[in-house]
């Protein structure tokens, strides 16, 4: 199965198609593959701890998909504390993962 | 931790990224994020191609001014607000004595918008033939999409 990367850069609260993300996130993971999603720039906004749209992040790393948040982002818009299912990150995370290489690449 | 399943157990290691990039200056955080991540990639020996069309020939336009901020911002940001031409000067620079990064800026774009004799050094005017050869040369292709 691919090893696939999606970025999300865009606040899934506001874009209606960034609630179809999940959704794709799920079933690249069902279908076997190792999903990693980053979230960077407004894409952390809805892994913030208590943020009604990280309800999903949980049940999405149980389907086996590491979803990862950059730090930086974090720190820019105030987030001190992520959903569950959510790991701290950095660009330095996700440029060793690049390094390692993926089948295919898609940022949002 | 690396899948050790036959599929991935070949996987060779990434040694080139080309990134295409639409966004200007100020309208998205991308720009920003995309350089940093270069930066990122540079310093691991992983040669980054760029192709900037769209706003983003917008990016590499040597008349960029440097503007000071205003006296009750400077305590919190610094003397003055260097633009993202620079951070990219820096990068290219960077590519001298290690992995090099290459920016291309889309010709018809940059003459819709007036920059084509306006480029900084180091950044190359082309054409839709060099996105196919940073995509077809590639080991990774990143493309960032533009949102309103």
């Amino acid at each position: 199965m691919g090893r696939l990367l999606v970025v999300e850069s865009r606040d899934l609260t506001e874009y209606a198609a960034a609630r179809s993300l999940p959704l794709l996130v799920e079933e690249l993971c069902q279908k076997g593959h190792d999903v990693t999603l980053f979230l960077v720039e407004n894409g952390v906004i809805a892994a913030r701890r208590g943020a009604a749209a990280g309800l999903s992040f949980d049940a999405l790393s149980d389907t086996g998909a590491h979803i990862l948040a950059d730090d930086v982002s974090c720190r820019a818009r105030g987030i001190r504390e992520l959903a569950p299912g959510v790991c701290p990150s950095d660009l330095d995370h996700l440029a060793d993962k690049i390094a390692d290489g993926f089948d295919n690449i898609l940022w949002y | 931790m690396h899948n050790e399943d036959p599929v991935h157990k070949d996987r060779k290691r990434v040694r080139r990224v080309a990134i295409v990039l639409s966004t200007g200056s100020y309208q998205r955080e991308a720009p920003t994020t995309v350089l940093r991540l270069a930066e990122k990639l540079l310093e691991r020996g992983i040669e980054v191609n760029v192709w900037a069309f769209e706003e983003a020939v917008t990016l590499t336009n040597r008349e960029q001014i440097e503007h000071n901020e205003p006296p009750s911002l400077k305590p919190v940001l610094g003397e003055s607000h260097a633009p993202v031409g620079r951070f990219i000067d820096q990068l290219l620079r960077a590519g001298l004595h290690g992995a090099k990064m290459d920016w291309v800026t889309c010709i018809l774009c940059a003459q819709e918008r007036g920059v084509e004799k306006h480029q900084m050094g180091g950044a190359i005017v082309g054409t839709l033939g060099d996105l196919w050869k940073f995509v077809g040369g590639a080991d990774q292709v990143i493309a960032i999409p533009a949102y309103r």
